[in-house]
């Protein structure tokens, strides 16, 4: 019996080695034809498939944006190179953690940020706008990122957290009715009733008579009688906050029975299926024909490349109206009035005829009190520099976000600058 | 034999102490976690009373509020509620289709590999048999994504839908290739290694005075292995079902990439988007940590409590199996 062991032991092995030798050989003949290229068809399936792992994906967003955006922004990035100096007295680690939103524009700034500050080092996250907000409150990250302002509750319990805009971002709703569909290169007509009756899973279907109503009769006609997949976050996500916020806003039943809120509990259950992260959002949208997604702006290039169409949504004034910068821009400039000076503020469903219904700010979380000096002045070195160069268009147009108007950069500023050891 | 009183030199004696202490830190540690989760989880048992296991909801209540609810002398936020039934029955159904596709498939392989292959044929395969046994569930849960997901969606639901539609569960829409039937299927996949090398060791096992005996009385080689291999091993079988099902119970990743997430409802039909028990507490986590008054924590390890209680019921039930007294008396019955 023992001999017997023994002897198998041998041939596996050597068997072993034999299906490491051809695991090898399929590897390289994989790889080999990825290099050489079927064309066309290789690439859509290696973007298909980096975009489950989030941090691979931004990698591909951010060289593709810059090759579009960079021939009309050339002049900018010269002049904005010779104004700053590099300053290395400012020497300290910071780790960053929270929305996957804004976490393609964090990568954008490190990258120039670190050429002028080269002793701070940042590592960025994208584990969602709950875990930014959590995991700055707990301190075990020095920035959280969060789509979501603080709410009631949370400044209550965390009475030293400040939410710091950076940048002003929007959500698109994105949809996909299989490959070739020519559907999806039109953009659907959506109200936040519909979009609330979709999500509770009253409207089962795309010929539905309440969407077709949205649409011009030449539209509602091709409608297919296909069942729609709602697709919301698996993660806690300020995508998900600002979403339900427009929900709420602008439906009162969806208001009174569900709400608003970050966490993935808020939209009812088992209607339609979750994914984890933006990324996550558009991988399950690609699989699902049918399927309707909210999807931040920054992702934007992604979901067009994978061919998914998005919507025109209806505002407060009953337009549906494209996610522009211009209509993103008419929806700040409607709320600036009524930020206050601790910034907490919805701009969400904003009046006037051009605004575009899901804006928001994208918060810094930070703790007033720092830890240390020199983190405090890499904290603010950082954010500063966020709110001022990292607001230039070099940097937003990459990601479709909108600059903070001057009155609520300087709110920010003040902010940042009451940070203190 | 083992209690011989030989004089023990000091550096013998430190040395057995030593591994003594070492070895006492699996029943430390197994107990240390019980309790742990079980003194988290007090005061989500005690908001959540019996409701936790009679309801599907999974609500952190109003968190736009500073106002909070206190029930049985534990505080939560107004309007939570938190029951577990979505995710147990989510657990397991998809671990029960894991099994009932696995289990035959095991059996099949098992008989194969133990008995009728070739030695060319046999040797990879085994070899074959352990790395899949050895690839990390994420790596089943990207697979699950790209591959399996569109297949099901495009082919394997509709097809079913339309065959078995009439069988209540199976008919109805499938719009999307996540969900309880996904789930059974990767992690069938997953478990089907575990169960068949187990049992193919079992089968290797059976006397072969037995299977010459019944060859010698003119049965054919189908009916050997149906009268004798499988009988001779029906309790390993058994047991390496349920350490299969140990495995499918607690799997996390794979179920969580493709299962479609549903924190609150009961799958209505095989096709419906679901969450185990292991997939909730990581993707609730997060949100979990909002709650400031720290229920959703809390029940979140009262989850964990009901997962933990699960497993070890199947693990013991499957050690009692495997070691257990049936396959003794079957030797021992044919030996006498």
């Amino acid at each position: 019996m023992a001999k017997m062991k023994l002897t198998t032991r041998g041939v596996s092995s050597t068997t072993i080695g034999l299906v490491v030798v051809l695991v090898i050989v399929v590897v390289a003949a994989g790889a080999y034809i990825a290099v050489t290229g079927v064309g066309t068809t290789t690439t859509t399936t290696v973007i298909s498939t980096v975009t489950t792992t989030a941090t691979s994906t931004v990698t591909a967003v951010s060289t593709s944006t810059s090759t579009s955006v960079s021939t009309s922004t050339s002049v900018s990035t010269s002049t904005f190179t010779s104004s700053e100096t590099t300053n290395t007295n400012i020497s300290a680690t910071l780790l960053e953690d929270g929305s996957s939103l804004l976490y393609p524009a964090f990568n954008l700034w490190i990258a120039n940020f670190s050429q002028y500050y080269p002793n701070v080092h940042i590592t960025t996250g994208s584990g969602g706008s709950g875990k930014g907000i959590s995991e700055a409150a707990a301190g075990t990250v020095n920035i959280g990122a969060s789509d979501a302002y603080l709410t009631i509750s949370q400044a209550n319990a965390n009475p030293g957290l400040l939410n710091i805009p950076l940048a002003i971002s929007a959500q698109q709703v994105n949809y996909y009715f299989g490959s070739g569909n020519a559907l999806n290169k039109i953009h659907l007509n959506f109200s936040a009733s519909i979009l609330a009756q979709i999500y509770n899973g009253t409207i089962t279907t795309w010929n539905n008579p309440q969407i077709a109503a949205l649409q011009s009769a030449s539209v509602a006609a091709q409608l297919p009688s296909t069942a729609i997949t709602p697709i919301h976050r698996a993660d806690s996500s300020g995508d998900t906050f600002i979403f339900t916020s427009y929900l709420s806003a602008g439906d009162q039943y969806w208001n009174k029975t569900y709400g608003y809120g970050t966490s993935p509990t808020i939209i009812p259950s088992g209607v339609g299926i979750t994914a984890t992260g933006n990324s996550g959002m558009l991988t399950a949208l690609s699989t699902t024909p049918g399927g309707i997604a909210y999807v931040g702006i920054s992702y934007l290039n992604t979901a067009n490349q994978l061919g998914f169409g998005y919507a025109h949504l209806q505002n407060r004034a009953g337009n549906f109206v494209d996610i522009t910068a211009a209509n993103i821009q008419a929806a700040v400039n409607a709320r600036l009035s009524s930020v206050p000076t601790n910034e907490t503020a919805s701009l969400i469903y904003a009046p006037g005829a051009n605004s575009y219904p899901i804006v928001n700010f994208e918060y810094a979380i930070v703790k007033t009190t720092q830890p240390s000096a020199s983190i405090l002045a890499a904290v603010q070195a950082f954010l500063t520099w966020d709110i001022t160069r990292g607001n230039l268009g070099y940097f937003l147009l990459q990601v479709h976000f909108v600059a903070l108007p001057s009155a609520v950069a300087q709110l920010s500023l003040t902010q940042v600058a009451s940070l203190h050891t | 034999m083992r209690r011989q009183r030989t004089p023990e030199n000091r550096g013998d004696r430190a040395y057995r102490l030593a591994t003594a202490a070492v070895a006492a830190s699996i029943p430390i540690f197994m107990f240390a976690i019980l309790i742990f989760i079980f003194q988290y989880s007090l005061p989500a048992i005690r908001f959540n009373g019996l409701g936790f296991f009679t309801t599907s909801s999974w609500n952190l209540g109003n968190l736009n509020t500073a106002a909070t609810v206190v029930k049985n002398g534990v505080t939560g936020l107004p309007g939570a509620s938190y029951g577990v039934i979505g995710l147990l029955v989510g657990t397991l159904f998809s671990s029960a289709i894991a099994l009932l596709i696995a289990v035959p498939t095991s059996i099949a392989i098992a008989l194969f590999t133990a008995e009728d292959a070739p030695r060319v044929v046999r040797e990879p395969l085994v070899a074959l048999e352990d790395l899949l046994a050895g690839i990390p569930s994420v790596i089943y849960g990207l697979w699950g994504i790209t591959v399996l997901v569109p297949l099901v969606q495009s082919t394997i639901a509709p097809g079913m839908s339309k065959v078995l539609g009439f069988v209540p569960f199976f008919g109805g829409g499938t719009n999307t290739g996540y969900g309880l039937l996904t789930c059974g299927l990767i992690l069938a996949l997953m478990v089907t290694p575990i169960i068949s090398s187990t049992v193919r060791e079992s089968f290797a096992k059976t006397p072969s005075e037995l299977k010459e005996g019944a060859l010698a009385l003119g049965c054919t080689k189908w009916e050997v292995q149906r009268r004798i291999t499988i009988p001779f091993s029906k309790t390993t079988i058994a047991g390496a079902s349920m350490l299969g099902l140990g495995r499918a119970l607690g799997e996390t990743m794979a179920v969580l990439m493709v299962g479609g997430g549903s924190y609150a409802a009961l799958p209505s039909k095989i096709y419906s988007p679901i969450s185990t028990m292991a997939t909730a507490i990581v993707s609730l986590l997060d949100s979990a940590f909002q709650d400031p008054t720290g229920l959703a924590l809390y029940s979140l390890a009262e989850v964990a409590l009901v997962l933990f209680a699960v497993t070890l019921a199947a693990n013991m039930a499957a050690r009692v199996f495997v070691s257990g007294g049936v396959t003794k008396a079957f030797v021992s019955r044919s030996e006498a």
